[in-house]
């Protein structure tokens, strides 16, 4: 490439307070190429590609300079230019696709609508000339029967296919850049892996260029030419994406690169391990037995069917995962062994007794022996109550031990979740994602729970700290020996920490078995379509495109890691 | 400041920059910017109801001989009145009205309204009758409900409050209900429950201190309608009984003499202005204060 297509130069974003957004970021994108962004939460990642089309929110300054440069070498500046000067960018040479698609589209109007005026907002086209090109865009992003879907609204839409649409809403006018900013974050595996696809097809197709914004390093193996690895608002290594993973050079990179979670390669010789049997004559922690949950109103006869016949236990000491993906009914099963949700049909055994069917103080004591880790750490802490007196507020409610005991018992699970002590006195605000998270932890073991119910305790979380959390917990279920249900939609974290896998689809138990066989040799199709929708962290296992021949060194590579 | 504290060996994301603690941002909300103005405003109104007789030259009701509708001078700042009073004492002593009908009313309404949207909204029924209640009640403009309850009880500083604790009271019903509900949603309600909460446990510990939260903001916003209503009410002659002042009598009197003596109702109007325009800027200090 001569002249890269856009290119940001020592771009700085400050607010008033306290640390640079974005320290001094140079980026350069070449015509056709896919550049990854990747980086943490805070990295600044975002916020440069806000920079690029005057997006930036109020309060905020940046120097440097941006500017695209077109097919005929004329060069425009987009940094400090007026909005007259970038509205003429804006969507039609350069398009952003935001994470969210079921808020990037406007609810109260057919997808035609939309798609016509993105059209009309950048030239005159006639009403017959913009339906054609509706319909050509649709196609273009292999929306199947277009023509139909142009009379539809977004919520009659999968969210993959709304994320499709916005798509097309970024491609009507033909941009030379589209700016990706997390376009598969807010979807499920499967749908990901769509969507990734169908990026580098357009790139291909239409030879637009992309800045993809990304936190996961295996969207970034599976469609990017190049990366550029941001930490704290600086560049820390920028490198063709095969050469980055092969051989990082920056420590940030290598630990980023460390943190990420592999899956195990599929092994046939697995099929021949049967399973053993090995049902103690214990009673389960926890038993589903032909478990139904509806939601909505039975009276009105609308229900609709959460959970269908789901039946499977959970040993002492043992980790269960439950893979699904959004709408499979994972976390209402948790909510479920919590006691949180109402049973349509079937029964939950809690230590041998049902939980739901107790009367309401023994169920309270039933309830004391299970603990729940909620998603988000920043809402499930009470932001006006100190971490030490979270941490023993289920200590205080079934008034366990002396003030001092609790004082003291504190203290250790602090230090079992590896926070100084000092901690107990601070408020949820004043501690990081991943420290709020071990809080949360860290309460949910103040009781000493037989069960512990992991509700995706890491997907809000940075790939570094997850894996952090990750280990920390495995440590802890080792040393306490208390059984889990892991809730994940992310399959390689549900491989790091569980014994056993139960796969969820629609409600339903699609597979149920030892994490080794599970992920090595999946028996049910639904199993085996999850595990090859997860991007591998490996640029060399890419699914093979039409415009490249495989190298043999790369294939090998593959199967090596 | 808190430092920062890395704890070796540990790989950890740094604090969040958008996170801030809301205790010292309110404070420092109420200490500079437009809350510090706010705040000025509403303490010179309060220091000088305080300080009344100390400041005053003459007894509020105390006439003059001789001094009939006078300009402002050294003797009278604000000049006399019609029956020969004093305007400055007068409007001093009147201020003291006001602060009462501001600080006792409208937390008498505050703490009612929040009692009644806490306890009904705990079931279905009580909830929606007292909501349409409330729907009734705020569906009059506050000054119809004024003269509407001053038929009924007389005009006079009482039915002043009365009509003030009526008109806050559902606005204060509303607002506790609307953020329970909120607060009753998220997680760590849940969380508590999980780990064996009672309902009161959750209530006091829990819900209670978040949902209180925004009533702060509408009572500084609600005394600032107060010092309106009252001043509307006295105009009109529902307030305080003749000879007791208040600010809005005494712009009544003003206005009334206003060919004789244009300077009479100044006074009390730059008093009114100075609490309502302080309160609401206090009222959006906190507001902002919240929101960053």
């Amino acid at each position: 490439m001569s002249s890269p297509l856009l290119s940001i130069e020592h771009l700085a974003i400050s607010f008033s307070h306290p640390r640079p957004a974005v320290n001094d970021i140079s980026v350069s994108i070449g015509a056709g190429e896919i550049v990854a962004l990747v980086g943490e939460s805070g990295s600044g990642k975002s916020m440069t590609a806000r920079a690029v089309l005057g997006l930036l929110p109020d309060g905020a300054t940046a120097t440097g300079s941006i500017t695209l440069t077109g097919a005929d070498g004329s060069e425009t500046p987009l940094l400090g230019v007026g909005e007259v000067a970038l509205n003429k960018v804006r969507g039609r040479r350069i398009a952003m696709v935001f994470q969210e698609p079921q808020t990037a589209l406007n609810p109260v109007r057919t997808i035609g609508w939309q798609l016509r005026e993105a059209l009309r907002a950048h030239g005159r086209v006639d009403k017959a000339a913009a339906r054609e090109r509706a319909v050509e865009l649709l196609t273009q992003v292999e929306i199947p029967s277009p023509e139909e879907r142009l009379d539809h609204y977004p919520h009659q839409l999968s969210g993959g296919q709304r994320q499709r649409v916005v798509l097309a809403l970024a491609l009507a006018n033909e941009p030379e850049l589209l700016l990706a900013d997390e376009p598969t974050t807010a979807l499920d595996v499967t749908v990901q892996a769509e969507i990734l696809a169908l990026l580098s097809r357009i790139r291909e197709r239409t030879g637009t260029s992309i800045l993809l914004i990304t936190h996961n390093m295996g969207v970034v193996a599976q469609v990017a030419d190049r990366v550029v690895v941001l930490q704290q608002g600086d560049v820390v290594e920028e490198a063709d994406t095969r050469t980055l993973f092969a051989s990082p050079q920056h420590a940030y990179t290598k630990q980023l690169l460390g943190a990420v979670l592999r899956l195990p390669e599929p092994d046939t010789r697995v099929h021949a391990l049967h399973e053993v049997d090995d049902r103690r004559e214990v009673e389960p922690v926890v038993r589903f037995d032909g478990v139904h949950v509806a939601y909505g109103s039975r009276k009105r006869g609308r229900a609709f069917p959460a959970i269908s016949d789901v039946t499977f236990d959970v040993r002492a000491g043992e980790v269960v995962g439950l893979v699904g993906e959004s709408g499979s009914g994972k976390t209402t099963l948790g909510r479920l062994a919590a006691g949180l949700v109402p049973l349509a049909g079937g029964e939950v055994l809690v230590a041998g007794e049902d939980l739901l069917g107790a009367s309401a103080s023994r169920r309270r004591e039933l309830r004391r022996s299970i603990a729940f880790v909620h998603q988000d750490p920043q809402a499930a802490l009470d932001p006006r109550v100190r971490i030490g007196d979270t941490i023993s507020e289920p200590l205080d409610i079934h008034d366990v031990g002396t003030r001092a005991e609790r004082r003291a018992r504190v203290t250790e699970l602090l230090e079992a979740v590896r926070l100084p002590a000092s901690y107990a006195a601070r408020l949820p605000h004043e501690l990081s994602g991943g420290q709020r998270q071990r809080v949360a932890v860290a309460r949910a073991l103040a009781l000493r729970p037989t069960l512990v119910i992991a509700d995706e305790p890491t997907s809000a979380l940075d790939v570094s700290v997850q894996a952090d959390v990750l280990t920390l917990f495995r440590q802890l279920q080792e040393e306490l020996a208390f059984a889990c249900l892991f809730i994940s939609h992310d399959l390689a974290v549900v491989h790091e920490v569980a014994d056993r896998v139960a796969v969820l689809k629609g409600g339903r138990l699609v597979e149920l078995g030892p994490v080794q066989r599970v992920f090595a040799a999946p028996r049910a199709d639904y199993t085996r379509a999850l595990l090859a929708a997860v991007p591998a962290p490996d640029p060399s296992v890419r699914p093979v495109r039409a415009d490249e021949t495989p190298d043999e060194a790369a294939d090998e590579d593959g199967l090596a890691s | 400041m808190s430092a920062e504290i890395i704890i070796p060996g540990e790989l950890d994301d740094s604090l969040d920059p958008t996170q801030h603690d809301v205790r010292p941002q309110r404070r420092r909300a109420l200490t500079q910017g437009r809350g510090l103005v706010g705040l000025v405003l509403v303490g010179i109104v309060v220091v000088l109801g305080f300080a009344a007789p100390l400041l005053a030259p003459y007894s509020p009701n105390e006439q003059i001989p001789g001094a009939n509708l006078l300009g402002p001078s050294s003797t009278h700042w604000l000049g006399t009145d019609e029956v020969n009073r004093d305007v400055f004492s007068r409007m001093v002593h009147g201020i003291r009205v006001d602060l009462l009908v501001v600080f006792l009313a409208v937390p008498l309404g505050a703490i009612l309204g929040s009692l009644v949207g806490l306890v009904t909204s705990w079931w279905r029924i009580t909830d929606v009758l007292t909501q349409r209640v409330f729907d009734v009640i705020l569906a009059f403009p506050s000054l119809i409900l004024a003269i509407a309850l001053s038929a009924f009880l007389g005009p006079g500083l009482w039915t002043v409050v009365i009509v003030i604790v009526a008109a806050e009271l559902p606005v204060f019903g509303r607002l506790v209900r609307t953020s329970l509900r909120t607060v009753r949603e998220m997680p760590f309600v849940e969380a508590a429950e999980v780990v064996g909460a009672g309902p009161l446990w959750v209530l006091r510990r829990h819900v209670l201190p978040n949902s209180l939260e925004p009533l702060t903001i509408q009572l500084a916003v609600s005394m600032s309608v107060a010092v309106f209503i009252e001043g509307a009410m006295s105009f009109l002659g529902l307030g305080v009984r003749p000879p007791a002042a208040s600010l809005g009598s005494l712009i009544r009197d003003g206005v009334r003499t206003m060919y004789d003596a244009p300077y009479f109702a100044v006074g009390p109007l730059l008093v009114v202005v100075a609490l309502v325009l302080g309160l609401l800027l206090i009222s959006q200090a906190l507001a902002e204060s919240r929101r960053a």
